[in-house]
C-alpha cells in the first residue's frame, strides 16, 4: 500500500516538468510524498522512488541558463546532498543527490522541503529591536553600532564575563570556529552551543 | 561525549553511517533514528535485511525504529547505565568476552569487571524493569552476531549520570571487541547538522578549538596560530585567572543572570547573543525567560524570530535577521566526521546578512578587527586554512578547502560501502576525510582505532591520552597504560605500544609543532602522532570511576534512592551552585508520580524556529501533544485528545492534547521538544514582529522538563524526570 502510494505520488512530480514554476502543484505533490514518506515510518524514501525523481527525463528539462550547485541539508547531521538548480540567482528548484555516497538520492521531508528555508515568507528582513514593547525596524549600521556601543559599555562597567555567547551547531565549521575565536578575544569563556545539551 | 574522549582518546562516532551496512548486529539505546536520522536508515536496513543482522532497540517508548526492531527492550528512563553494565556482567560470566582484545588493548577490565558484578540480570529487572530474561537473550544476540554497531543519542546522554551512561556503552564496546572495526563501533548519532563541527571547533565555555583546553599552554598555541601576543588575549581578560577557569553553559548560563543560585562570578552576566540557538531546548524554559527579560542586552541572530524574540518583551533585545546556511558558504561535517563544503546556492535574500559579515561588522566595531583577522582575507576558505594549522588534536590539518571541495565535485567516485573513492581525481581517499587526516595526502580515517590498516591509509591505534601507568585505587593493581607487544598498524615501526610523538621539533608535540613535521614524522615511521595505548574502563578523574547507576536525581522508586544514590551537592560546577544530593528526595514521586520523557519526531528540528516556519512542514505536523498511555488516561478520568495539564516539580507548566498510545507505558509521559510560541497556556503569536510568528505554535517541552545536570558535563537531564497531569 505504502510502496502503491509513493509509486503514484513520485510520478506526480515528473510528469510535472517545473514544479516550483506552480506552488499549488508543487505543494500538492510535495504533501503527497511526505505525507506517504511518513507513513513509511523509516521517512526515507526508497531508491526506486528517487531513482523516478531524478530520471534522466526530469532532469533534462532544465530551467534555460540555469546552473546546479552542489550543497548539503542543514537539518540533521546525516549530511544528505542536495542539488539545487539556480536561475538568475533564484533557487528554483531543488533536486535530489541520487550519486550522493551517503544519502544516494534519500530524503526525509524535512531535506525534501529545504528551499523553503530560503523561500519561506516568515524569513525576517530587517534588523529590529523593541522600543517601549513593539518592534521597531532598524537600519544594520544603526543596530550594529548600538549593539556594538551597548556591549562596550557592559565590558566597561561589569567586565568581559557578563557577556554570554550562545553560539551554533547550525552554521558552518568555520564560523563556529569564529565564535570561539570572538569569544577569546572579547576576554571570556562564557561560550557554548546546543552540543553541550 | 567526554565519556568517549575519556575512554579512548576522542569524543565522536568512530564508524560512519555506511558503514553500518556491515554490522552484524545493531543495538539503538536512547536512539530513534527513523524520526531523527531518517536517511541514515537505509543503510541500517540494509545491515538488516542483507547481513540478516538483528536490530536491538532499547527505549522507554515504542518508537518508529522499534518499530523496525527484532528485539524491543522497554526500560524505564534513566536506567541505561545498569542494564549496559548488566549486559557486560552477563556476558562476563558466560565467558563471552573477547579475552585476546581485552588482554592487549583494555586498561582496567577486572576493576570493572569486580565493579559491574553486582548486576545481576536480577538486579537489572528490579531496577529498569527489563525482564532478566531478556537482558540474557540480548547479551547472548550480542555475544553471538559479532561485530554490533551501538549507537546513542540524547536518550544516552541527557541525564545527571550521563558521562557514566556513555562509558558504559563504550565498555560494552569494548568487552565484545566490537572496536576498531568495520560493522562495529560506537555509532553516536549527532543531532544538528554541524554538531560534530562545531563541537571540533569548541564553541564550548570548557575549551578552545580542537579540544586543547583553557591550560596556558593551550592559550599559547592558539596566540601562536592566531599571530597574536599572548599578552595581548591575557589583557582581554578581567584577570588571567579567568581564562583557564571553565565559563558558564548553554543549559545554565541564565542562573548567571537571575541571582537565584550561588554564581562563582564576579559579575552577574547581563548581556546575551544568542546566534543561531533555538532557546527552548533549554531545560526549565520559563526561568529562561524571565533571564531574558531581566538582561540589559539580548541579540538574537536568526533568519526566522526564534522563541526568544517572543519571550523577550523587553526593551533591551534585538534582532539581526542572518541568512540561512543556503546563502553562505562553508564546511560542515557530518555525524560520521565526513567534512563536506556547503557552497553557496544564492546570494543572502531579502535585508539579511551571512554570519561572517555580521560577525565582521560587530569585530570591526568592538576595534580588534586588524588582530582577529590578522590570517583571514578570504572568507571562509582562510578560515579553513586557519583551521588546518591549528587543530592537529584531531587531525583536522589535512583537509585543505581545495581538497573539501574536490570531493564535492567528486562525490559520485565514492563507493557506498567503503567511501573510498574509486578512480578519480580523489583516488583512495575516504569521502569528506574524516578526522584524523594527518597530510594533505591522508585519505582520511573512516574508522576510528582500527589497526588493520596503515595510519598512512586510514588505520589508527587507541591513543595514549592518560599516561604510561596507572595503580588503580580500587585494587591496588598498577597496569601499563600503552598496548600489549603485537598491537600495531602494518607498517609500524614499534610492533607494539608506544607513547605520542613529542621533541621531533625540540620543545613542541604532535599537538603544538606548527610546522607539522611531527605529525609527518609519524605517518612516515607507520605510527599514530597520538601513540598507541589502551581504551580505559578506569576513569580516573571522574566522580564515578568505574559507570554505577544512579537513580535519577528526580526519581520515581523511592525505595532504591537508598542503595544507589545520587552524587554530593557540586558547589562550583561551570561557576554555578549544582544540586545533587540536596535535590533528590523519596518524597518527590507521591506528589509527581509520572516520568516525562522528551524526544524528536521526523517533521521537526531543534527548537523548531525553522521547521515550524516551514509551510510543508508545518501542515505536516501541526499540532503539539503528550503520549500518554489509555491506561493511565482512563485511571485519570481523562479522554483521548483532551487538554491536559503536565506541571513539573520546579512548577512548569504546558497545556497540551492528550494522544493516548500504547507507545508509552503507564508510568511515562512522552512530549516532542520541537514547539514553541505558547507559554504556560498563553499563546505569544502576537510578541513576534508581524508576520514572523511560525505557521505552527505549541507549548514548549522544556517549560516541564526538571532540574537535573550530568556531574561532569552539565548536560541537562531532560529525559528522566518527573511530572503529573491533570485535565485543562
Amino acid at each position: 500500500m505504502a510502496q502503491r502510494k509513493i509509486r503514484n505520488s513520485s510520478s506526480v512530480g515528473t510528469t510535472t516538468s517545473r514544479v516550483t514554476l506552480n506552488p499549488k502543484v508543487a505543494r500538492r505533490s510535495f504533501l503527497k510524498l511526505s505525507a506517504a514518506t511518513a507513513a513509511l515510518t523509516t521517512a526515507a524514501m526508497t531508491t526506486r522512488m528517487t531513482a523516478k525523481a531524478a530520471s534522466p527525463a526530469a532532469v533534462k528539462k532544465a530551467y534555460p541558463d540555469s546552473k546546479m550547485v552542489r550543497s548539503v541539508c542543514t537539518h540533521c547531521a546525516v549530511g544528505c546532498g542536495i542539488n539545487a538548480e539556480v536561475q538568475n540567482g533564484v533557487w528554483v528548484r531543488q533536486e535530489v543527490a541520487q550519486d550522493h555516497p551517503v544519502s544516494r538520492g534519500g530524503y526525509c521531508c524535512k531535506g525534501a522541503s529545504a528551499i523553503d528555508m530560503v523561500t519561506s515568507e516568515k524569513r525576517l528582513k530587517h534588523p529590529m529591536k523593541r522600543v517601549n514593547g513593539k518592534w521597531q525596524k532598524l537600519s544594520w549600521d544603526t543596530a550594529m553600532d548600538e549593539i556594538a556601543a551597548k556591549m562596550t559599555a557592559i565590558r566597561d562597567n561589569d567586565g568581559p564575563d557578563a557577556l554570554h555567547l550562545n553560539g551554533s551547531a547550525k552554521v558552518s565549521t568555520e564560523m563556529a570556529y569564529l565564535q570561539r575565536k570572538f569569544a577569546a578575544f572579547w576576554g571570556s569563556n562564557n561560550v557554548d552551543h546546543q552540543a553541550r545539551i | 561525549m567526554a565519556g568517549v574522549a575519556n575512554t579512548w582518546g576522542y569524543g565522536a562516532m568512530t564508524n560512519s553511517l555506511n558503514d553500518m551496512r556491515h554490522a552484524q548486529a545493531m543495538i539503538f539505546i536512547g536512539s530513534n533514528a527513523a524520526e531523527a536520522h531518517p536517511v541514515s536508515m537505509q543503510h541500517i536496513l540494509h545491515a538488516k535485511e542483507v547481513n540478516n543482522a538483528p536490530i536491538i532497540v532499547v527505549d522507554p517508548r515504542f518508537t518508529k525504529l522499534a518499530a523496525k526492531a527484532d528485539e524491543f527492550v522497554r526500560i524505564r528512563p534513566g536506567t541505561d547505565c545498569i542494564f549496559i553494565m548488566g549486559l557486560v556482567n552477563e556476558i562476563i560470566q558466560k565467558g563471552w568476552e573477547d579475552k585476546e582484545f581485552i588482554r592487549t588493548r583494555v586498561a582496567g577490565f577486572p576493576e570493572m569487571a569486580a565493579s559491574c558484578s553486582q548486576y545481576s540480570p536480577e538486579e537489572v529487572e528490579n531496577v529498569t524493569g527489563i525482564p532478566a530474561a531478556q537482558t540474557r537473550k540480548v547479551a547472548k544476540i550480542l555475544a553471538t552476531n559479532r561485530p554490533a554497531s551501538l549507537t546513542w543519542c540524547m536518550g544516552g546522554t541527557q541525564h545527571h549520570i550521563g558521562s557514566s551512561i556513555t562509558r558504559a556503552f563504550c565498555i560494552l564496546q569494548l568487552v565484545l571487541g566490537n572496536m576498531g572495526k568495520s560493522g562495529g563501533g560506537t555509532n553516536i548519532f549527532r543531532g544538528h547538522d554541524n554538531v560534530q563541527g562545531a563541537t571540533d571547533m569548541c564553541v564550548l565555555s570548557h575549551t578552545l578549538p580542537g579540544y586543547y583546553g583553557l591550560k596556558d599552554g593551550s592559550w599559547k598555541h592558539w596566540c601562536r596560530v592566531w599571530d597574536v601576543e599572548y599578552d595581548y588575549i591575557v589583557s582581554r581578560f578581567k584577570e588571567k585567572k579567568w581564562m583557564n577557569a571553565k565559563g558558564f553553559t548553554l543549559a545554565r548560563w541564565y542562573e548567571g543572570v537571575l541571582g537565584e543560585e550561588k554564581i562563582e562570578q564576579y559579575t552577574p552576566i547581563k548581556a546575551m547573543i544568542q546566534w543561531g540557538c533555538g532557546s527552548n531546548s533549554n531545560s526549565q524554559y520559563d526561568r529562561v525567560v524571565r533571564a531574558y527579560n531581566k538582561l540589559d542586552l539580548f541579540v538574537i541572530i536568526d533568519p526566522f524570530p526564534t522563541m526568544a524574540a517572543a519571550t523577550c518583551t523587553s526593551d533591551n533585545v534585538y534582532l539581526l535577521p542572518c541568512s540561512s546556511q543556503y546563502e553562505t558558504s562553508g564546511s560542515v561535517t557530518s555525524t560520521s566526521r565526513q567534512i563536506q563544503w556547503r557552497h553557496k546556492i544564492v546570494e543572502p535574500i531579502n535585508g539579511c546578512r551571512d554570519d561572517y559579515s555580521i560577525m565582521e561588522e560587530l569585530v570591526k566595531r568592538l576595534g580588534f578587527a586588524d588582530k582577529f583577522y590578522k590570517n583571514i582575507k578570504e572568507v571562509p576558505e582562510d578560515i579553513t586554512r586557519e583551521i588546518n594549522r591549528g587543530t592537529l588534536t584531531i587531525g583536522y590539518n589535512g583537509q585543505t578547502p581545495e581538497r573539501i571541495k574536490k570531493h564535492m565535485e567528486n562525490w559520485h567516485t565514492f563507493d557506498i560501502e567503503t567511501l573510498q573513492a574509486k578512480g578519480g581525481p580523489c583516488d583512495g581517499d575516504y569521502f569528506g576525510m574524516p578526522w584524523p587526516c594527518w597530510t594533505e595526502e591522508h585519505p582520511g580515517t573512516p574508522i576510528l582505532y582500527d589497526v588493520s590498516k596503515p595510519v598512512a591509509e586510514g588505520g589508527l591505534p587507541f591513543r595514549n591520552r592518560f599516561g604510561m601507568e596507572h595503580t588503580y585505587e580500587m585494587s591496588g593493581r598498577t597496569e601499563n597504560q600503552l598496548a600489549a607487544e603485537g598491537v600495531y598498524n602494518p607498517g609500524s615501526e614499534v610492533k607494539g605500544g608506544y607513547p605520542e610523538f613529542k621533541d621531533v621539533v625540540p620543545g613542541t608535540n604532535w599537538k603544538t609543532d606548527l610546522s607539522q613535521k611531527t605529525l609527518k614524522e609519524a605517518v612516515r615511521r607507520g605510527m599514530a602522532p597520538f601513540g598507541n595505548a589502551r581504551a580505559r574502563c578506569v576513569v580516573w578523574t571522574f566522580p564515578d570511576q568505574i559507570p554505577i547507576h544512579r537513580e535519577p536525581l528526580h526519581s520515581p522508586r523511592p525505595d532504591l534512592i537508598t542503595r544507589y544514590p545520587t552524587y554530593e551537592d557540586k558547589p562550583n560546577h561551570f561557576r554555578v551552585f549544582t544540586r545533587y544530593k540536596s535535590e533528590q528526595s523519596p518524597d518527590l514521586a507521591g506528589k509527581f508520580p509520572f516520568v516525562l520523557t522528551t524526544g524528536r519526531m521526523v517533521e521537526h528540528m531543534g527548537g523548531g524556529a525553522e521547521t515550524r516556519s516551514n509551510k510543508y512542514l508545518s501542515e505536516l505536523q501541526p499540532e503539539m501533544y503528550a503520549e500518554v498511555n489509555p491506561r493511565t488516561g482512563h485511571n485519570l478520568g481523562l479522554r483521548d485528545g483532551e487538554m491536559i495539564w503536565i506541571e513539573s516539580p520546579e512548577g512548569g507548566k504546558v497545556k497540551v492534547k492528550a494522544f493516548f498510545t500504547e507507545r508509552v507505558d503507564e508510568h511515562t509521559i512522552f512530549m516532542p521538544y520541537h514547539f514553541g510560541g505558547v507559554l504556560m497556556g498563553e499563546s505569544l503569536a502576537g510578541n513576534y514582529p508581524a508576520g514572523h510568528a511560525p505557521y505552527v505554535s505549541g507549548e514548549p517541552a522544556n517549560v516541564c522538563t526538571n532540574y537535573g545536570y550530568d556531574i561532569v558535563t552539565q548536560i541537562q537531564a531532560t529525559k528522566d524526570g518527573l511530572c503529573k497531569i491533570s485535565r485543562a
